[in-house]
């Protein structure tokens, strides 16, 4: 009788939902448990949005009586912040594996490798949430004004779909990272010109017409607009309405999971091919 | 090659394997082809225990990588479980466990449940099933104790344990095992050759890679020997060594031999082959030859000055010395 | 390091400064961040420009004079070499724990000082190279005029800065030799500097008490050098502002040889080379 007999089997989890859903759970209670063993390494990632927000502070100075100016800046500065850990999330969701020694180790699961960059991708932008409210305490505090929100029920749909319309850009991204040498190069690069051109901290009404296409291209900025819209009081923007805003983002993140999903057969493909994603 | 499909008598069946490797020149003109794997063709049955040797380079990663569906084969068939690698990669997947060894395939900085935890979720085991399997299994690999502890924490044979209790969360049939005991000291090989034996015990079939030939023959019960692509030999240890038979292998320990003493042996009538250690400061030569201690004469009478043959043995061949002939020629 | 102390000491100098020349063209190969000519254009100018701009606009929008606005740019545009002064030197020692070779280099009975500061002097003229075309877009993209500027200041307050900012950057490589985590802390000083060190404005704006920290960052020094330039002020205008700076410059390195003799002793007690 061997010593491996008599252990515990059973039934698999099967079907299409619940793998995913199990895989995805999984994927991010790990992710969060590296985090908790090195929590450190999140400063990177927060630090300039973080920071760019410190400035703006203090360069809104004079003009943060009203609390909805302080309300812009404290979105603005949530909104950077979660741009900043979606593209060195991104960046990081494959090549992590590769510095751990595990990347055979996932190429060799049973599910989609797309499905386990999600999760890590999901909890990545989830990371910049906590730079948000980091920051809006620090607003609350310093500047000791009210946070009243015009109509919160939109605001809270409006972040979602946001959300949602980062991780799927960071999951473009990340196929693009293990597919492109230029990768690591596009990722480091983009960090501060993504923090001008989708209005983060200023509408992009301002910014040189050659600017523009780019900024209506990243679906966040759409969703950066319908926050500003819901939350604060008077804010007019580009001027194309809340619910267009939410049109076009929600047509933008489709574009991008689709691309997305194109993409990862791409790198699975090229796995398959050499055998490992080492080289990239 | 024929058409037919795979036949279920077989956990892993191949036919015809063929891996090519593409490299360019750093202009991109010329490219060279490399052939890894040149129609490799070898079958093991449900529940065997099957080993694949060879020395560096010979394919035997590369076939691993084809078989758990990690890299495509460039021509050929290969099915495991009576599923193409080609098609049914995910169903597969989730029927075999591979040990890839070594440092790598662990989440070092997270202890060795959660690690185990994360890949049968990755696996598809049922919540229910895995809080049961998993306590389990660490006992039985001896890590229970330890179980709380970050895996950067672990000695080298108790990963490669972990990496073992990994590779059985998902109750695979079927498991690949890529130089199990590489790295390890004697008591942590012996301890993963142990648990070896007891998956097949439990049914289990088991592929495994290795260059350490006295475990091929203690372990499998046939072996698939592979130099440069191809299979150049596939049976049992004792009908492998039995192609070796005629020949006996006279070991010497000797002080001061040299290079060119072993040159001159080679030299000497009805020598097959010289195998020598000088490394150290009593040396050990090996000679294969058919006329065994008949030839101790004129092998003392080669010797250089001030060198002495220590001890000299008459020894049966073993599965290395048939395996040295089989990748040499 | 007792056999080079026999020596005199012309002989002395002439063996750090061959091992300064040595690690010079070491300094180079040694960044594999620099190896592609995509890292160089991020470097000069995607980054640089895309910070420059953020600010300029943000200060375009909070309807600041166009004086203020002018303020930031050049602010930002001497910044933006702050990455490959600060940053990339720190990598130098992290670089050396990555691939196993510090033990051997930290052997050697070269001047230990001369080696690493070697390695580093790459970094001066590159990131001199990197504020220069920080200015050239501020005159050509942000509108700064340089119609009265005193170029022969400029070019001094750039290098010097470079320099100054090096040394901030040995200390970090100092504390990199110990730490985990000197990558981190080389990435919260480069930021820091924009809120600490007259980029954005002045350090008078800041509360008081945190005054004296941004006086501690050549930088700071710097960007009050480099406006009073553009502005076209004479290099003796200039001077007392250098001199502080060079000051700042030599203190930091000394604290920073201080921390790594410091560390290189505590490293060698407790085993900790590999650590990370």
């Amino acid at each position: 009788m061997s010593k491996f007999s008599g252990l515990a089997t059973g039934k698999r989890v099967d079907g299409y939902v619940s793998r995913r859903a199990q895989v995805l759970k999984a994927v991010m209670k790990l992710q969060a448990r590296l985090f908790f063993a090195d929590p450190q390494w999140v400063i990177p990632n927060i630090i300039a949005p973080f920071i760019f927000t410190l400035v703006a502070f203090f360069l809104f100075g004079g003009q943060a009586t009203s609390s909805s100016f302080l309300l812009y800046l404290v979105l603005g500065a949530g909104l950077m912040g979660m741009w900043g850990t979606t593209i060195y999330g991104s960046g990081f969701s494959i090549s992590f594996d590769r510095f751990n020694g595990t990347l055979e180790s996932t190429l060799a699961a049973p599910i989609p490798l797309s499905w386990i960059v999600i999760g890590r991708i999901v909890f990545n932008t989830l990371q910049g949430l906590l730079n948000a409210v980091l920051i809006l305490v620090i607003g609350l505090t310093w500047f000791q004004v009210g946070f009243g929100l015009v109509n919160p029920p939109l605001f809270f749909l409006a972040a979602v779909c946001t959300f949602i319309s980062l991780a799927a850009f960071g999951l473009v991204l990340s196929a693009v990272v293990v597919l492109s040498r230029k990768g690591g190069f596009i990722t480091n690069a983009m960090e501060i010109p993504v923090y001008v051109a989708t209005g983060t901290m200023f509408p992009i009404s301002i910014l040189p017409w050659l600017a523009l296409p780019f900024a209506y291209f990243l679906a966040p900025t759409w969703g950066i607009e319908a926050i500003r819209l819901s939350a604060i009081q008077g804010y007019v923007g580009i001027g194309t309405g809340y619910w267009t805003d939410l049109g076009v983002l929600a047509l933008e993140t489709a574009g991008y999971l689709g691309i997305a999903f194109l993409l990862y057969k791409k790198v699975e493909a090229y796995a398959k091919r050499n055998g490992t994603l080492e080289e990239y | 090659m024929s058409k037919q499909g795979p036949n279920p008598a077989y956990a892993v069946e191949v036919r015809g394997l063929t891996r090519e490797y593409t490299t360019r020149s750093f202009f991109g003109s010329v490219s060279k082809v490399t052939k890894a794997l040149d129609g490799v063709d070898f079958a093991v049955k449900r529940g065997e225990l099957f080993g694949l040797i060879g020395p560096n380079g010979a394919g035997k990663t590369t076939t691993i990588k084809i078989l758990t569906t990690l890299l495509t084969q460039t021509q050929g068939d290969a099915f495991i479980l009576g599923l193409d690698v080609r098609k049914e990669l995910y169903e597969i997947r989730r029927r075999i466990g591979i040990v890839f060894g070594g440092e790598r395939g662990l989440y070092n900085r997270v202890s060795a449940i959660d690690n185990l935890k994360y890949f049968s979720d990755l696996y598809g085991v049922d919540p229910a099933v895995a809080r049961e399997r998993i306590p389990q299994l660490l006992k039985v690999v001896g890590l229970e104790d330890r179980a709380e502890e970050k895996v950067e924490k672990y000695s080298r044979g108790m990963k490669q344990r972990l990496h073992i209790a990994k590779a059985l969360v998902h109750d695979p049939e079927l498991l690949f095992l890529d130089e199990p005991t590489i790295g390890l000291d004697p008591g942590g090989a012996r301890d993963i050759r142990g648990m070896i034996r007891e998956m097949k015990s439990q049914g289990k079939t088991i592929l495994l890679t290795t260059h350490y030939m006295f475990e091929a023959e203690e372990l499998c019960e046939r072996v698939g020997v592979i130099s440069k692509g191809k299979i150049v030999a596939l049976d049992t240890p004792s009908a492998l060594k039995g192609s070796v038979k005629d020949i006996s292998v006279v070991e010497l320990r000797t002080y001061g031999a040299t290079q060119e003493y072993v040159e001159e042996l080679k030299r000497l009538p009805d020598v097959v082959r010289v195998v020598a250690d000088l490394d150290s400061e009593m040396q050990l030569i090996r000679v294969q030859t058919p006329q065994g201690a008949n030839l101790l004469p004129q092998m003392a009478a080669k010797l250089p000055n001030g060198a002495r043959i220590i001890d000299r043995t008459i020894k049966e061949p073993t599965l290395e010395d048939a395996y040295l002939r089989l990748v040499e020629e | 390091m007792k056999n080079t102390e026999r020596l005199g000491f012309p002989e002395r100098f002439l063996t750090a400064l061959r091992v300064f020349k040595g690690a010079f063209f070491f300094g180079r190969k040694g960044l594999i961040i620099w190896d592609s000519w995509e890292m160089w254009v991020m470097q000069i100018a995607i980054t640089p420009i895309a910070q420059i701009g953020f600010f300029a606009f943000l200060s375009i929008y909070l309807k600041y004079p166009v004086s203020v606005t002018q303020y930031i740019v050049i602010g930002n545009a001497l910044q933006s070499m702050s990455f490959s002064a600060v940053f990339a030197v720190a990598n130098i020692t992290s670089q050396d724990k990555w691939q196993g070779t510090l033990p051997s280099t930290m052997v050697t009975p070269a001047n230990r000082v001369a080696l690493f500061i070697g390695r580093a002097w790459f970094q001066v003229l590159l990131s001199a190279l990197i504020a220069t075309a920080g200015l050239v877009y501020a005159g050509a993209l942000f509108g700064v005029s340089f119609a009265s500027a005193n170029f022969v200041g400029i070019a001094v307050v750039i290098f010097l800065t470079s320099a100054a900012m090096i040394s901030f950057g040995l200390l970090i490589s100092a504390v990199g030799l110990y730490m985990r985590t000197a990558l981190i802390v080389a990435n919260v000083f480069l930021f820091v500097t924009l809120f600490l060190s007259g980029v954005n404005f002045p350090v008078s704006s800041l509360p008081g008490w945190l005054q004296p920290f941004s006086w501690t960052i050549p930088l700071t020094y710097g960007t009050t050098a480099l406006r009073m330039a553009i502005a076209g002020s004479s290099l003796t205008a200039l001077l007392p502002t250098l001199g502080w700076e060079a000051l700042d410059g030599v203190l930091v390195m000394i604290v920073g040889y201080a921390l790594f003799s410091g560390f290189e002793t505590l490293s060698r007690r407790t085993g900790r080379f590999e650590e990370y």
